[in-house]
């Protein structure tokens, strides 16, 4: 398969997939508020993103399913949406027409896109993707944990070309300081599992304000700890490190036997 | 020498009376302005400010810092008066600007032409200026590894010279953003270096630190660490699989080895 697989992330967990000439964007999210900041410049506005063939969404939080900047940017709400029954709700209220509900392991199709929903644990209900189109495949981590039914991609998926993986292991403190994201260890494990040509770390620069990251929130920004932790767990694996707005092409795999 | 200044003469605390449009009416307000931020100077190379751009902001966001970053003038186009034609001179024009905004503890970080720019600013003793970062700087005579004339190469040629991985260099957008050579020239004159450099660079009193994308191969990696033992009490921190703009190439390895001096 010749087709073209690139990914430039806008922000955040927020990437633009492009399969050949079909652009996916992942769990939106363009504007802050007072304990929601990106931590790192966002690349697009909303009118900047360009024609989108799928939004892809794997939970209800606001920096990942910001809808309500989408609507005001004048994004197409034609646009299939993908995501959980609770993002589907939600994407029908603000007037989303072509919304698919999937929950793990059920796929849904727009175009030549298949998009599976895959497990994932998160503070809230939330599923991972595996996204594929053209003979290449992307795993999309959102901000899930790591859980032991993601290990069963390769067996059911064959090749990953890129694993979009977050990293900050993010902890609540109010609640205890209960994880609620896969740190950097727990995803260079996950992506010696799924062994992709490529990872990309997402969802690190993150933070919730002065005060809020000593109240609410604790989470690693470094994501060289991921890039280290792939070297030494899976040295085959490519770790690129983007800035937002970067453009990234993702090699084919070697062909074995 | 200058007389020292006074303290908290450099940024002194503002008292600014305020008048604000409320539902009460006009309401006056008497603010103290205190302010530490600590802010940055970033120096772009010949390749122009883009390829400081991303930087900055990955600067700003994650220190939570005040990031400055000029376009030198007679790049993109931006005049330059003819008698500033020396990196001495910019540099004094550099220190002109800090005075002006009324900055102190100002961290200087340059690459290439901007890293040759940083230590000639280190080397004016502002007392604002706290310390110094070259990035794959030039303008130093080292015998036996001279820089790479970059001159008349083709993009390509640039290209796999100044990157570790060619393939994550920008595609070229039509007329590209290739080394803008004659803005360059207009400061360093046609050697691109001065002789006298290394042995001014004895007098450095601040903090000096030298990082060094392993794979230049504009200025390779012995022309850094020449860089960096020129100055007393500098540090050296090789950046590996990168090349002549770390901050491109290797962007949040490179704020990661600037953040990380002193955990050790």
């Amino acid at each position: 398969m010749n087709t073209t697989l690139a990914v430039t992330r806008i922000g955040h967990a927020c990437q633009l997939i492009e399969f050949g000439d079909t652009r996916v964007l992942t769990d939106p999210w363009f504007t802050q508020k007072a304990t929601y900041y990106p931590g790192e410049p966002v690349a697009a506005t909303v009118s900047e993103l360009g024609r989108i063939d799928a939004l892809v969404i794997s939970h209800e939080h606001y920096d990942h399913c910001d809808l309500d900047a989408l609507v005001a940017g004048g994004f197409d709400l034609d646009t299939p949406v993908i995501g959980p029954g609770t993002v589907a709700e939600l994407a029908r209220q603000r007037g989303f027409r072509n919304v698919q509900a999937i929950e793990s392991w059920e796929s849904a199709t727009t175009g030549d896109l298949t998009v599976t929903a895959t497990p994932g644990k998160h503070g809230v209900h939330e599923v991972t993707f595996v996204l594929q189109a053209g003979g290449r495949s992307v795993f999309f981590g959102g901000d899930s944990l790591r859980v032991p039914e993601l290990d069963e991609i390769p067996a059911r998926f064959g090749q990953v070309d890129l694993a979009l993986l977050p990293t900050n292991g993010l902890c609540l403190r109010p609640l205890n300081m209960r994880q609620v994201v896969m740190n950097a260890e727990e995803a260079a494990a996950l992506t010696a599992v799924l062994n992709p040509v490529m990872a990309i770390p997402q969802h690190y620069a993150f933070h919730s304000g002065q005060l809020g990251d000593r109240m609410i929130t604790r989470g690693n920004q470094d994501p060289r700890h991921y890039a280290d932790a792939v070297a030494r767990l899976a040295p085959q694996v490519a770790v690129r490190l983007v800035l937002p707005g970067t453009r990234v092409e993702v090699p084919h795999a070697a062909l074995t036997s | 020498m200058t007389p020292t200044p006074e303290a908290g003469s450099l940024r002194p605390t503002r008292t600014e009376t305020h008048v604000l449009d409320t539902p009460a009416g006009p309401v006056e307000l008497t603010v103290q302005d205190r302010d530490r931020t600590r802010p940055y100077l970033l120096l772009h190379g010949g390749g122009g400010v883009a390829t400081m751009t991303g930087f900055a902001g990955l600067l700003t966001e994650r220190t939570h810092a005040r990031v400055l970053l000029p376009t030198h003038p007679g790049f993109a186009g931006t005049p330059r008066p003819e008698a500033l034609s020396s990196v001495v001179g910019l540099a004094k024009t550099y220190v002109a600007l800090l005075d002006q905004l009324g900055l102190s503890d100002v961290t200087v970080i340059g690459n290439s032409f901007g890293g040759w720019l940083a230590a000639e600013i280190a080397l004016l003793d502002s007392p604002r200026v706290s310390g110094a970062v070259i990035v794959n700087g030039i303008g130093l005579d080292v015998p036996g590894h001279p820089a790479t004339d970059v001159r008349g190469l083709s993009p390509a040629e640039l290209s796999a010279l100044s990157w570790h991985d060619p393939a994550k260099a920008p595609r070229p957008t039509g007329t590209g953003p290739g080394p803008d050579v004659r803005a360059l020239l207009n400061y360093t004159g046609p050697a691109m270096s001065d002789p006298t450099l290394a042995e001014r660079l004895g007098q450095v009193h601040v903090p000096f630190h030298v990082l060094w994308g392993e794979s230049d191969g504009i200025v390779d990696l012995e022309y850094g660490k020449a860089f960096a033992a020129a100055v007393p009490m500098s540090t050296f921190t090789p950046i590996p699989r990168t090349g002549h703009l770390p901050q491109l190439e290797s962007p949040e390895e490179l704020l990661g080895a600037l953040l990380d001096l002193g955990n050790h």
